[in-house]
């Protein structure tokens, strides 16, 4: 059976589903005092998608992230401590500052850096699975990309490359229905991206989002087969982002109610409470612990990121290979 | 809608592919929307030669429908073949099994005599569920299926026009299926053909693929050729469609093993230790204590210590269209020498 | 009549005035119609920053979205003026063209002379350029100098609202592929622009401010940078002459080689960074042709040689700035 969810799995994917959502909403909150520089994407809403994903890999798998990255940088184990100061800009942060919210990276968590190019990711992890496969280590390599990154080159090529080279790869769709204004539904020509799988050689399934069993069995799956050597999988994961696409945006391409509607209705917190306090294996006591330590965990890493200093002249040149 | 549409013909494409998990865990067939738009195509030309008037579908945002109209304003301008009207139920979409339904409920009131349906064993069974004595035609969507049928949509289509003019009877054309009923507090579903309980104690990816998370098996019916967990059950024991009677089977370590096609490309080792019939009518409480129930192969249904979910054998389940059996019958009529037709006036 | 309106503004009214006068003129780009397919108001963005807002109501079938597929739909736009449109494109940051340049530099710039004279690219791609929002290494660089480098392509770096919309609608009617490349810091700048349509020429720098001792060449926004210092130099009794270039392809050159001959002092300001850039280029050319004008070495003001940085305190620092000119200024003006 692939990997049961037991009591300690069921904890340890609701901390990591409650550290994304307080983070994110925490960034949103921060941002709207002006502090936060630069282009922030929030991945609140869809947090079942990384936390399912991730809680599959080691820590020397690689995953490759996208512009909204915060939630797999969490789900992967890059410290959200060094996450906000990043955010912030201080010299602690997880790049020193050099990066920022959207290139927020850890190579020793194996997370290959969010990424400010719209499919950027594809290629990388063709690379980091080729490198995985010739030296017969069994880890895998994962590429989120967003539905609007399904329809760059780089992602149609990677994914191509992953059946010719059989490489063990996952690509992990995230459609969340929206680049920026423009619908899903309109751009991606086909009915869904997990249908292109077939084309490219590979399985494709469709996974619910707010349903983080739904993510993690298919994940889960996913994983066993990449590295047992059966090649790639396309996994589409369809989710919905709370937030704008990023921190100012006013969306009035959106519906009206949409995203209180799935708050209310299908949230992946609230589901996965639900369903795991119903049979009295966990308790609501017991998340509530878990909420109460991720909010003095965030709270902690924001005053933090405030005081931390800001990098100094010096590093202006540093960690690039000729500098003038 | 109104119900004065002439010959009404119901079409339910299920717009809700591709999640089925099996696509990655076996070899599932991949079954895209343009196909299924194409199956309403090669529908909707033998209907309107057969004389159907109205062909209703349902909306969706997957784009089948879109699909379709596009195909039926070309078939207008290029006027090779009559096709019947195509009219869309107005229906609000929310996504998942509810819309079929809605549409179904729609067609019924609507006046349509027959609903075509293209899906699963999971759209043919939420069908049935909202309109339970609506003739179905069924067409299966992909190879993992057991309940429709697995046939080209032409031909069906000609069937369809048969039953629905009056061509051939309801007596010939339509034969009644078994149901499985699932009761859990106040929830009741139903499945059409098996309803499986499992350990695995969350719905998750739906689908069933590992032997050992398999506890007991209720089927409708039982046929070794079949793909899926009825298989199972057919390695004991054929039951045919429409003999009144069910099976039950347990699994435990120390029982008699079999070897069945669980899912496309997955012949896995099965051990039962205990297989009785099903009786119409009387309740069989579940005795696992905590797992979750697959209808027709899917897990839907959670459910806790304490809680004992009863299943049922009802004879009652949906009017199909016996494709065969109205073809011959139509054939052995003489109908379809010089046949009354519908065609372009050029 | 001339009001003052915005950089930006003045952008979308070229383009809103060429897509009146030629129904040949279509403007493509992500989000440019904006929110396509999507159940809210369409025209809700008008691309990332709302440049093109507004047109997809005014000019109905020819403003469009595309899918994230740069490659496919700047490609598509460099087709579509093979065969008789003038497409404006959006490439949304510069740093983008990574995933597309294929078809700017291998198809767009060769087709006329590849093709022996015979074919027209009339594209416009528009793009975004430049650092000072905080949007770190793969949003804020300043590529132009990759772009003039590439025989067949021309680039247009307009300074300021007038020059915006004066260059755009050249670049529109232009018969050869131009990059336009717009600084997103400028956006929000003010200027007096004519209402009505005028072109600004390629080819002709503008002698931004007249002085004797030292000149400026400056780019895009470092215009000015420049302006600043050349004040606070003037209280220093040091007149500095500042040349905008405006094209960097076609690169005015007798306007440049004047000003040193007059001045005998060059300094370059460009934001990009130092190796292979336009301040090594006109560095390069004022020493081959006007070596003997020379009083002093040439001084190039650009970013260093790092990506651009996020964190403020270190994109402060690689922004060049006034302080940086007036220091240069007066080194080459202490040299003798
Ligand atoms: C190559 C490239 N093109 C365009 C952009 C600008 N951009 C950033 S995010 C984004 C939308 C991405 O949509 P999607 O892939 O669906 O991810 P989501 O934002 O929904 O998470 C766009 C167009 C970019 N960063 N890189
Ligand atoms: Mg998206």
């Amino acid at each position: 059976m692939s990997d049961t969810l037991n009591r300690e799995r069921l904890l340890r994917a609701y901390r990591t589903m409650r550290t994304i959502r307080e983070f994110e909403e925490r960034v949103h909150t921060e941002f709207a005092t002006g502090d936060i520089p630069g282009f922030v994407h929030l991945y609140a809403g869809e947090e079942a998608s990384a936390t399912g994903v991730c809680m599959h890999l080691r820590g020397d798998d690689y995953i490759a992230s996208t512009h909204r990255g915060h939630g797999h940088c969490i789900a992967k184990g890059v410290d959200p401590v060094g996450m906000m100061a990043e955010i912030w800009g201080k010299s602690t942060g997880s790049c020193k500052g050099k990066g920022g919210s959207m290139h927020i990276a850890d190579l020793s968590k194996g997370m290959l850096g969010a990424n400010g190019i719209v499919g950027g990711g594809g290629p990388l992890i063709c690379g980091t699975a080729l490198a995985a496969k010739m030296k017969n280590d069994k880890t895998v390599g994962v590429c989120f990309f967003g539905d609007g990154a399904s329809n760059q080159g780089t992602i149609l090529e990677a994914m191509n490359l992953a059946t010719v080279w059989s490489l063990p790869a996952i690509f992990v769709a995230e459609n969340n229905g929206y680049a920026e204004t423009t619908s899903s539904s309109w751009s991606v020509a086909c009915d869904n991206i997990a249908d292109r799988a077939s084309a490219f050689g590979m399985p494709g399934v469709i996974v619910d989002g707010f349903d983080f069993f739904a993510v993690h069995e298919a994940a889960g799956e996913a994983v066993r087969r990449a590295r047992e050597g059966g090649g790639p999988t396309l996994i589409e994961v369809k989710v919905s982002r709370y937030y704008g696409h990023f921190e100012g945006d006013q969306q009035t391409y959106r519906a009206a109610g949409e995203v209180q509607k799935l708050r209310d209705e299908k949230d992946c917190l609230l589901q996965f409470r639900r369903r795991v306090t119903a049979d009295g294996d966990i308790t609501d006591a017991e998340l509530g612990t878990i909420d109460a330590e991720v909010l003095a965990l965030i709270d902690d890493s924001v005053v933090r990121a405030k005081a931390d200093p800001k990098p100094g002249p010096d590093d202006l040149l540093t960690d690039v290979y000729v500098s003038y | 809608m109104v119900k004065s549409g002439g010959i009404t013909v119901g079409v339910i494409a299920n717009p809700a592919s591709g999640r089925d998990i099996r696509r990655l865990t076996a070899k599932a067939s991949v079954f895209s929307m343009s196909e299924k738009a194409n199956m309403v195509q090669r529908l909707l030309g033998p209907l309107g030669t057969f004389a159907v008037d109205r062909v209703l579908m349902m909306p969706d945002a997957t784009g089948i429908a879109a699909a379709v109209l596009r195909a039926v304003q070309a078939n207008e301008a290029q006027g090779r073949t009559v096709w019947p009207r195509v009219e869309f139920v107005t229906q609000e979409l929310v996504g998942g099994a509810v819309d079929s339904q809605t549409a179904a409920r729609l067609m019924q009131d609507a006046g349509a005599k027959l609903i075509v349906v293209l899906g699963g064993d999971g759209t043919h069974r939420v069908v049935a569920a909202a309109v339970p004595d609506m003739p179905l035609a069924t067409l299966s969507t992909g190879t993992n299926n057991v309940f429709p049928d697995w046939r080209e949509a032409t031909v069906t289509g000609i069937a369809t026009a048969l039953y629905v003019t009056g061509s051939v009877g309801a007596d010939i054309a339509l034969q009644r299926n078994k149901r499985l009923c699932v009761q859990l507090g106040e929830r009741t579903e139903t499945a059409l053909v098996d309803v499986c309980v499992t350990r695995l104690t969350h719905v998750g990816a739906r689908a069933i693929w590992e032997p050992d998370t398999i506890a007991e098996l209720y089927v409708a019916f039982a046929e070794p050729d079949a793909i899926g967990l009825s298989s199972i059950a057919a390695m004991f024991q054929l039951i045919a469609r429409d003999e009144p009677r069910g099976a039950y089977l347990r699994c435990a370590p120390n029982g008699r093993q079999v070897l069945a096609a669980i899912a496309p490309g997955v012949l896995e080792r099965i051990v039962v230790d205990h297989f009785e019939n099903m009786v119409p009518g009387v309740t069989y409480p579940v005795r696992t204590k905590r797992g979750s129930i697959a209808l027709d192969g899917e897990r839907e249904i959670e459910f806790h210590h304490g809680q004992v979910p009863q299943i049922s054998l009802m004879l009652n389940g949906p009017p199909t269209l016996n494709v065969t059996a109205t073809l011959a019958a139509a054939v052995n009529s003489g109908v379809m020498v010089d046949p009354v037709v519908r065609s372009v006036v050029r | 009549m001339a009001r003052k309106i915005t950089y930006q503004q003045a952008i979308n009214e070229a383009l809103d005035q060429e897509m009146a006068r030629d129904p040949s003129v279509i403007v493509m780009g992500e989000d440019n119609a904006g929110g396509e397919g999507s159940p809210g108001e369409m025209d809700a963005w008008g691309g990332v920053l709302g440049v093109t807002k507004g047109l997809y109501h005014k000019h109905p079938g020819r403003v469009l979205d595309t899918p994230i597929s740069e490659s496919g739909f700047i490609g598509a736009a460099i087709g579509a003026a093979c065969n008789g449109l003038r497409p404006v494109a959006e490439l949304m940051f510069v740093d983008f063209m990574g995933v597309c340049f294929d078809q700017i530099f291998n198809q767009a710039a060769k087709f006329k002379y590849m093709f022996g004279g015979k074919a027209e690219t009339p594209v416009v791609i528009r793009t975004m350029y430049g650092a000072g929002f905080r949007a770190a290494a793969q949003h804020s660089q300043c590529l132009y100098s990759l772009f003039t480098h590439i025989p067949g392509l021309k680039v247009a770096i307009p300074s300021n609202p007038y020059d915006a919309k004066g260059l755009l609608i050249q670049s529109i009617r232009d018969n050869d592929p131009v990059i336009f490349m717009e600084h997103k810091v400028l956006y929000t700048m003010e200027g007096d622009v004519p209402e009505e349509s005028y072109s600004v020429p390629f080819g002709e720098a503008a002698v931004v401010r007249e002085g004797d001792d030292v000149t400026i060449v400056a780019l895009g926004r470092m215009v000015s940078f420049a302006q600043d210092a050349a004040q606070a130099l003037q209280k220093n009794g040091i007149h500095c002459e500042i040349i905008d270039p405006r094209t960097t392809s076609p690169l005015d050159e007798d306007t440049i080689l004047e000003s040193v001959e007059k001045t005998g002092r060059l300094v370059v300001v460009d934001e990009s960074n130092p190796r292979c850039s336009m301040a090594s280029d006109i560095a390069g050319l004022v020493a081959q042709k006007a070596f003997g004008a020379l009083k002093a070495p040439i001084e190039q003001v650009t970013a260093p040689h790092v990506p651009p940085p996020f964190s403020d305190a270190l994109e402060d620092l690689y922004i060049p700035n006034a302080a940086k000119i007036e220091s240069a200024v007066s080194k080459i003006r202490e040299y003798g």
